[in-house]
């Protein structure tokens, strides 16, 4: 009794919160399940228990699989895009160059816009127009004489197409993980890097033997950042070009095949997937780190 | 923790001093570091593309504007294709606003409790329920939208903007409590120690001693959550009628058709991200401590 | 910090008035006395086989049953981690006792939430709530009791005069230096009349001057108001100075509680011996046999009240540096040696030399000086010992320069080689 008077009033404190979540974040996600095992389709909600009928039938299902590829093509080219030129801008910025405010401020802003303004600003850069109405990148290069690297952007028939939205999602992020790094890099100890200079290695060795190795933290956070935030993609590609096949991802599908098409199961279940893929990466992440939280 | 006589109220930033500018390691290094600004000044340029495309497309006259001119800069500026965006765009702008703001500082002030319990007033298994809060942060809304969409239908919250305020609330929380326990997590030990022994219970420690402390917190909670939730797509479209729709689902559909009138595109993108934008310049350190919480760095 | 350079960069006098408690205050007449000291009647702490345990099966203190008398400034002295932080705040309420009961004059507040509790308390890292003025600081404690404004404010006042803080009322922590925030520490402790003051470790903080001036500050303090107070500290000086009775701890295990004097003089085990009195005794390896005891190529007698005469062990034999004195003849109990190193302290002098005896490292001995291994301690041959002896300054020695000494034998400690405890 004594101990709960101790501890008791922060439980209440916070109970609220708890409740919501467990409603609006498990309850959920339990009945999103719950729906996707049932036959629901149309306006009126139906829960009989159908199995995993809707699952095996989306492995099926040619739109879905080829939105996975869309999907997997997507995420390799922004997550090792951005982890890329993040990396090499945070490699340019981390000696410390004047107005380094300046060029982090660039790189950083694309964070505070929407998505959205995102998508409608490069999706007229990515047109595929030609002719008179020939306008964008492509047109950029052809002035520059630089034509052979016109393309169809996302409007391409391979599944390349994803690699154009990849290059949009990936100058948004690029900023985040550069920050990402800067900070990884900064916080190796400068004592670390004077020793090894001290005995004789160059800049490029200090870097790949003392600094590097430090960096792998920082690698795996902003995977597992751009991983789940790439399952997620959503308003990109509506703003881009919602009704395309080409661009499509399992975020996409699960929108218009609820809220179009009303198959609010099938919608379920791929809702379901994503949560699954998403988890599957963040989970063992925020494990990790509580564990790091409690060594120290 | 420290023993000094005033609590570190700093977030974690990307903000440390340069490191080894003045060095002169090698006789390559003057050509290094020039070589790094032309590289730096490169990339910015390719980066901006976007950045000069919308501003010279947004300011020039719209009779100039066309696929084939698009690059070339304006003859001279004109606003009208604002005048022609803004009442588009002013509704969506004010809903955003009436859901931004409160949205930002409730599910703060609730965060700041929250952080507040979890590092301070700690109870039995709370390092069980702080992973699972923080799992909140990272489910893909789509795993919630059809439940969601059920629930607040149910309670008549379908179409206003109470249903975005709240719905922004509830999934700010995880953020918002990560920002603030991470933030009392530095705070001296001592100072609610000190508290109780002068006789404040949980409660009125928490409103008299660490909240004043927050403020710090507070910006960087509000700011992100605003940021967050003013640039949200999904939940706009699913929860709102057109005449309670933010300002990412105005700009949608005035930029988003397929027969695109180029200028009001870029200038309606531009408009819809003014207020975020604004709160970016003002106030970036808030808003990078929030960068760096939301990849649990902070 | 800025404002502590300022505060002690003006003239020492300027300095001294700064930090100084107003005298006058202090030794006032009667007829003052009687409003600060209308508090509550000053309570002893009981505490009753207390033992605390920590998640991972840490026993931070183990068993231990103290009093604490009303009116008694009592201090907990021992080396870091041996529980005298944990008992000060179990005494305060916030840390759970695992076993065991506290008492707060005739109240068992074992169960008592910290808040219901009428203690103050002051923190080493003072803990003032840096969003508050001076005066909000001080007045916090009462304001969460719903003491009146009027009074309040009163108490605050009067409180800010004794320290010397009127001129810092509206200031913020931060615009502090470390002295002044130390008073406001205290401030906001007193301010509340409680019936025990329990600090810990709020000078050491503070540089060494103003160290020394903030000890003789709270003693006046404490006869002033002759409240119940319990103090921690690590170090022995600041404990025998201030404590009208001290407990020693070690390993969560209470060693000896007693008035200094009697700690200095009968230290009931090798630790206590070792852990009081600065310089530190000095210790050797040695026999008792005959009558004698011999160490190194000296044999002292024994009188025959001495309570180890007669018996034939081997011991640890410790000796204060006072105890020595220059000798002037021959004889097997003169002690011959080599200075090494000669203090010079103005009105003293302490020569250190090694004897050709084996030192005594055990854990009593090192824990004493809050060594953690074997490393720390002296960095010396296992074979010789150490000795440090005072000199007045008169007496003539020099490094390298042979010399001879004799030692009181009414002054010798001898402990047992396996516990430690003192023989007699």
């Amino acid at each position: 009794m004594y101990r709960l008077r101790r501890w008791g009033p922060g439980l209440l404190l916070i109970s609220p919160t708890l409740i919501i979540l467990a409603i609006f974040v498990y309850g959920f996600l339990a009945r999103n399940i719950q729906v996707s095992l049932s036959n629901w389709r149309g306006l009126t909600a139906r829960y009989d228990y159908v199995g995993f009928d809707y699952y095996t039938r989306l492995f099926q299902d040619t739109r879905f699989t080829q939105d996975v590829k869309n999907l997997t093509v997507f995420t390799l080219i922004f997550v090792f895009g951005a982890l890329i030129f993040g990396f090499c801008l945070a490699l340019l910025l981390e000696r410390g160059v004047r107005a380094e405010g300046l060029f982090r401020g660039i790189f950083l802003f694309p964070m505070a816009i929407s998505f959205i303004a995102t998508a409608v600003v490069w999706r007229w850069l990515m047109s595929n127009a030609t002719g008179s109405q020939e306008t964008g990148l492509n047109k950029l290069f052809k002035s520059m004489g630089l034509g052979f690297l016109a393309n169809d952007w996302f409007k391409t028939d391979s599944v390349w197409a994803m690699g154009a939205v990849a290059l949009a999602a990936g100058w948004a992020l690029v900023g985040y993980i550069m920050a990402l790094f800067l900070a990884g890099m900064r916080g190796v100890s400068d004592d670390l890097r004077e020793a090894a200079r001290v005995d004789g290695a160059n800049e490029v060795r200090v870097f790949w033997y003392v600094v590097r190795p430090m960096l792998w933290p920082v690698v795996m956070a902003a995977i597992v950042i751009l991983a789940h935030i790439s399952l997620k993609t959503f308003d990109l590609i509506y703003a881009m070009d919602p009704k395309s096949r080409k661009i499509e991802t399992p975020a996409l599908y699960m929108w218009f095949t609820t809220f179009d098409g009303f198959f609010f199961s099938r919608g379920a279940a791929i809702a379901t997937l994503l949560v699954l893929g998403i988890a599957v990466v963040i989970v063992p992440y925020i494990w990790y780190t509580m564990r790091l939280e409690r060594r120290k | 923790m420290t023993t000094t006589e005033l609590p570190t109220t700093d977030l974690p930033t990307t903000e440390l001093p340069a490191t080894g500018s003045l060095r002169i390691l090698s006789r390559w290094s003057p050509y290094v570091t020039t070589g790094r600004y032309v590289v730096l000044f490169a990339l910015v340029c390719v980066f901006l593309i976007p950045v000069y495309v919308l501003l010279v497309t947004a300011f020039k006259d719209p009779s100039q504007v066309s696929p084939s001119r698009m690059w070339q800069l304006p003859d001279s500026l004109s606003l009208d294709t604002f005048r022609t965006v803004w009442p588009k765009l002013n509704h969506g702008l004010r809903n955003s606003l009436l859901m931004a703001v409160p949205a930002a500082l409730i599910s703060s002030l609730l965060g700041a409790a929250n952080g507040f319990v979890l590092s301070k007033w700690r109870f039995p298994g709370d390092d069980i329920v702080f992973p699972l809060i923080l799992f909140g942060m990272f489910i893909p809304y789509q795993a919630i939208l059809i439940p969601m969409r059920q629930l607040l239908t149910e309670w008549h919250l379908i179409g206003g903007l109470n249903g975005l305020i709240l719905v922004h609330i509830i999934y700010g929380l995880p953020i918002t409590t990560l920002i603030f326990r991470s933030y009392f997590a530095g705070i001296s030990d001592e100072l609610i120690d000190a508290s109780q022994v002068d006789g404040a219970g949980m409660l009125r420690t928490f409103a008299y001693v660490a909240l004043p402390i927050a403020i710090p917190a507070f910006a960087v909670s509000v700011i992100w959550q605003f940021t967050s939730a003013w640039n949200d797509f999904l939940f706009g479209l699913v929860i709102t009628n057109p005449s309670s729709a933010p300002v990412t689902v105005a700009l949608n559909n005035v930029a988003g058709g397929q027969v695109v009138p180029y200028h009001e595109a870029m200038a309606s993108a531009l408009v819809a991200s003014i207020p975020t934008l604004l709160v970016y310049i003002l106030m970036g350190r808030f808003f990078m401590r929030g960068l760096m919480a939301g990849a649990l760095k902070g | 910090m800025a404002s502590d350079e300022r505060e002690r960069a003006p003239a020492p006098a300027a300095t001294a008035a700064a930090t100084q408690l107003d005298p006058s205050a202090i030794e006032a007449p009667a007829a003052e006395t009687a409003e600060l000291g209308e508090g509550p009647e000053p309570a002893g702490i009981r505490l009753e086989n207390i033992t605390k345990r920590f998640k991972g099966g840490i026993e931070a203190v183990k068993d231990v049953t103290l009093a604490v008398e009303p009116g008694e400034f009592m201090v907990l002295v021992g080396p870091s981690g041996c529980g005298k932080s944990t008992l000060l705040r179990i005494m305060a309420g916030l840390e759970e006792v695992s076993a065991g009961r506290v008492y707060l004059g005739d109240k068992d507040v074992t169960t008592q939430l910290p808040q219901h509790r009428d203690i103050a308390m002051v923190f080493q890292s003072y803990a003032l709530y840096p969003r508050m003025t001076v005066r909000r600081n001080m007045g916090f404690g009462l304001r969460m009791r719903r003491t009146p404004k009027a009074e309040r404010q009163r108490r605050v006042a009067e409180v800010a005069g004794i320290l010397g803080l009127e001129h810092l009322l509206s200031r913020r922590p931060g615009a502090l230096s470390g002295g002044q925030r130390q008073r406001v520490a205290m401030g906001r402790a007193i301010v509340r009349e409680p019936r025990v003051f329990l600090m810990d470790e709020p000078l050491s903080n503070l540089d060494a001057k103003l160290r020394v001036s903030m000890r003789a500050q709270l003693s006046l303090l404490h006869q002033r108001l002759g409240v119940t107070t319990v103090y921690v500290t690590h170090d022995q000086v600041e404990a025998m100075t201030l404590g009208q009775r001290v407990a020693v701890l070690r390993d969560g295990l209470l060693q000896q509680v007693d008035t200094p004097q009697v700690l200095f003089k009968r230290p009931v085990n090798l630790f206590v011996a070792a852990f009081i009195g600065s310089p530190s005794m000095n210790f050797v390896h040695a026999k008792i046999a005959d009558q004698a005891v011999t160490f190194a190529d000296v044999k002292i007698p024994l009188p025959a009240e001495s309570p180890v005469a007669g018996q034939d062990r081997d011991v640890i034999l410790g000796i204060r540096p006072t105890a020595f004195a220059l000798a002037s003849g021959g004889g097997s109990w003169v002690l011959h040696a080599v200075p090494e190193v000669v203090e010079e302290l103005g009105d003293e002098r302490y020569v250190i030399f090694d004897i050709d005896a084996p030192r005594v490292d055990t854990d009593a001995t090192r824990a004493a000086i809050d060594a953690r291994s074997t490393d720390d301690a002296l960095l010396l041959p296992e074979d010789r010992a150490r000795f440090t002896v005072r000199l007045p300054t008169e007496t003539r020695v020099a490094v390298g320069e042979p010399f001879s000494l004799t030692v009181n034998p009414d002054r010798l400690y001898f402990f047992d080689l396996e516990t430690g405890a003192t023989l007699g």
